[in-house]
């Protein structure tokens, strides 16, 4: 195995997926892409995709359904947004100060619900949700509520590509973090919980200490994508811990393939750029876009649970052709 | 007798109903009855969304997270049904269909909503049961998440998103009780949730369909084998469930208009209800329709409103801290695990 064979499948990512993400590195520049509301359009996708990573290292492997995701999302926001506008702390200091709040709150919402049955972590996650949202709105005089408050940006330039270079690393590094996990002991043992609980506490896991360091990581790094999305957008307003944001990623999640992480962050490329046309070309048909995304969840939780990501591994991954199966499946499946 | 009524007295249920009651009795001496009445019309309202969904919960084993659509549907059927006949009034008075509009918009509602909820259950919970039982809880949670969106936004596309709403149901002076005035689309909105709720009652306990349907809730296989038809009963007890959470939209659409994601709060409250009283208990969120109607009218009252999201869930992680399986617990397939 030569070195870079050796890197990839280190960092668990094949030929293909190292050509994928090439492809977005270049994209900003090959039009139409070049121009900047399409760029826009490209980093909201990039923002979905490591949003939907974090979210299937939940969902996908201990199979808890995080329903606040994008209010802890949007409180690790706040938290960085606050501490720039009142305490002047600089944006790259406090992304990671607002990631480890959002962790907190995470292992807190955790601590308490993690040992019941999944569904109460999934709908307490939610009414943490609403009441952030509810903090958010009514504690005018620190986050300026409805109206929004004005954060200072991380880079001092008018431009959108370096913020999508930033969100592109920002999405590798989630990857990075989370297949690593699941590849590793950690990781067989969340596998384990998801799939059967008694038979994984009869092998001597203890679930609840599992589920608690699954879910607190998933919202660090949920902490840390907030950060990115209140200092590039300038102003954040309590919308972002809206339900219907987490159901966006959620979808985006499922549909690419649960358990998989890389399915969801394939899909969400051409998805949301596909949703966006929706909206934006029927916009005399409000809601299109949304019942398209419930009806495309409903369909794949039916009748493809696995997704994409099955669906790649059934019927274009297991090729004959030695090229083809180097380029899709790396070095490590050909011995 | 005053043995097992101070045991209850001390159980999590007993204090809890108790100092429901004193906290109603001061905080009216405080601020006026006005309080106590409130609490009891928007409780039975309350009660019959949380109803549905406990039952849901205990007999179908679905966390709906789309039960609020069901309340919007009612509200929407109520007013394309209610606004032709009060125009039609409008022109040549009545006094009977007058007194009946209000009467014919509520069961249509009602025949809406069972009939949505009977649909839901044959296009989208059946396929998935045929499909796979395995993390059933989970996936049934998702599969009402994208229904969710997709009734939220259908009717945004349908509708559009004004607010389609009336002033009331039944013209006439309101009436008084204890010093408070009630218009009489209140009065009439907590009658027709005591009713319900009976006929409710009377039904579960009385009738075979009743007594099958808590025979599927306590176990499956067990009903199966007695030669109970499961799928009748499933679609039924969702359309039940469904119509449930209609007429509670119906019945209150003068005071919450139509309007897309009119069924959110509605959801939230129910949800609060069940995991406040425990998973599946019918009786407890009866009861808890009421306390938790209490808590909000509080709130408005004494904070503000807008704190309605905040202080409901500092209470939970309480209730979850010391009680997990609610304050009357439930008796539904464990709180534990999956």
């Amino acid at each position: 195995m030569n070195p870079f064979d050796r890197l990839l499948k280190q960092l668990n990512l094949t030929p293909a997926g190292v050509l994928g993400l090439a492809v977005l590195a270049v994209l900003p520049f090959v039009p139409p892409f070049n121009q900047e509301y399409l760029v826009r359009w490209l980093i909201s996708a990039a923002l979905i995709a490591a949003g939907a990573i974090a979210f299937d290292f939940t969902a996908g492997y201990i199979n808890i359904v995080n329903f606040g995701f994008y209010a802890i999302l949007g409180f690790g926001g706040y938290t960085s947004a606050i501490l720039a506008v009142n305490f002047g702390l600089t944006p790259w200091i406090g992304v990671f100060c607002g990631a480890v709040t959002a962790g907190l709150l995470g292992f807190l919402t955790g601590l308490l619900t993690l040992r019941l049955r999944g569904i109460f972590a999934a709908v307490m996650a939610w009414f943490v949700g609403l009441a952030l949202m509810g903090l958010a709105t009514k504690m005018v005089w620190l986050t300026r509520g409805p109206l929004g408050l004005r954060t200072p940006r991380l880079l001092e330039t008018a431009s959108n590509i370096p913020y999508y270079y930033l969100i592109l690393l920002l999405m590798l590094v989630t990857y990075l973090i989370c297949s690593r996990v699941v590849t590793s002991k950690v990781g067989i043992a969340f596998k384990a919980i998801g799939q059967n609980m008694d038979a994984a506490r009869t092998s001597g896991i203890n679930p609840t200490y599992y589920r608690i360091l699954n879910f607190t990581l998933s919202c660090t790094l949920a902490g840390l994508l907030g950060g990115f999305y209140a200092h590039y957008y300038g102003i954040l307003t309590p919308d972002i811990m809206h339900t219907s944001k987490t159901v966006e990623v959620l979808a985006v999640a499922y549909i690419g393939g649960r358990g998989s992480l890389w399915g969801g962050a394939a899909i969400a490329f051409p998805f949301i750029l596909a949703m966006e046309l929706v909206r934006s070309g029927l916009s005399n048909l409000p809601g299109l876009n949304l019942i398209l995304y419930g009806l495309l969840l409903i369909l794949v939780m039916i009748y493809y649970p696995g997704g994409f990501a099955v669906f790649f591994n059934t019927h274009v991954r297991n090729t004959k052709n030695r090229a083809l199966n180097y380029f899709l499946n790396g070095a490590a499946a050909r011995t | 007798m005053s043995d097992r009524f101070i045991r209850w007295c001390r159980s999590a249920a007993g204090i809890t109903i108790l100092a429901t009651i004193l906290l109603a009795v001061a905080a009216s001496m405080d601020r006026g009855p006005y309080i106590i009445v409130n609490t009891a019309i928007t409780g039975g309202m309350l009660a019959l969304v949380a109803i549905g969904l406990a039952l849901l919960l205990g007999v179908m084993n679905v966390a709906s997270f789309v039960h609020g659509e069901y309340f919007m549907i009612g509200t929407l059927v109520a007013y394309y049904v209610f606004t032709p006949l009060h125009n039609f009034l409008n022109t040549n008075p009545s006094p009977t269909l007058a007194l009946v509009a209000p009467l014919i918009a509520i069961v249509a509602a009602a025949v809406v909503g069972a009939a949505a909820g009977a649909l839901t259950e044959i296009m989208v919970f059946a396929p998935m049961r045929r499909r796979s039982r395995e993390n059933w809880v989970m996936n049934s949670f998702l599969l009402t998440v994208g229904l969710a969106v997709i009734l939220i936004n259908g009717h945004l596309l349908i509708f559009g998103a004004d607010f389609k709403g009336i002033v009331r149901y039944w013209v006439g002076a309101p009436v008084t009780i204890m010093d408070v005035f009630i218009s009489r689309d209140r009065l009439f909105a907590f009658l027709l949730s005591l009713i319900v709720i009976l006929a409710f009652w009377v039904f579960m306990k009385a009738t075979r369909t009743g007594r099958a349907i808590r025979a599927v809730s306590q176990d499956e296989t067990g009903a199966l084998m007695v030669g109970i038809n499961l799928n009748a009963i499933l679609i039924f007890t969702m359309a039940l469930g469904c119509s449930l959470a209609a007429v509670a939209g119906a019945s209150l659409l003068f005071l919450y208009p139509s309007y897309p994601t009119v069924g959110l709060e509605a959801l939230y409250m129910a949800w609060f209800i069940v995991i406040l009283v425990g998973l599946g208990n019918i009786i407890g969120a009866l009861i808890g329709g009421f306390m938790v109607a209490l808590l909000k009218v509080l709130t408005v009252e004494y904070i503000g409103a807008g704190w309605d999201f905040v202080v409901p869930t500092a209470l939970i992680i309480l209730v979850l801290i010391f009680k997990p399986s609610g304050i009357f617990g439930s008796e539904v397939r464990g709180v534990l695990d999956q």
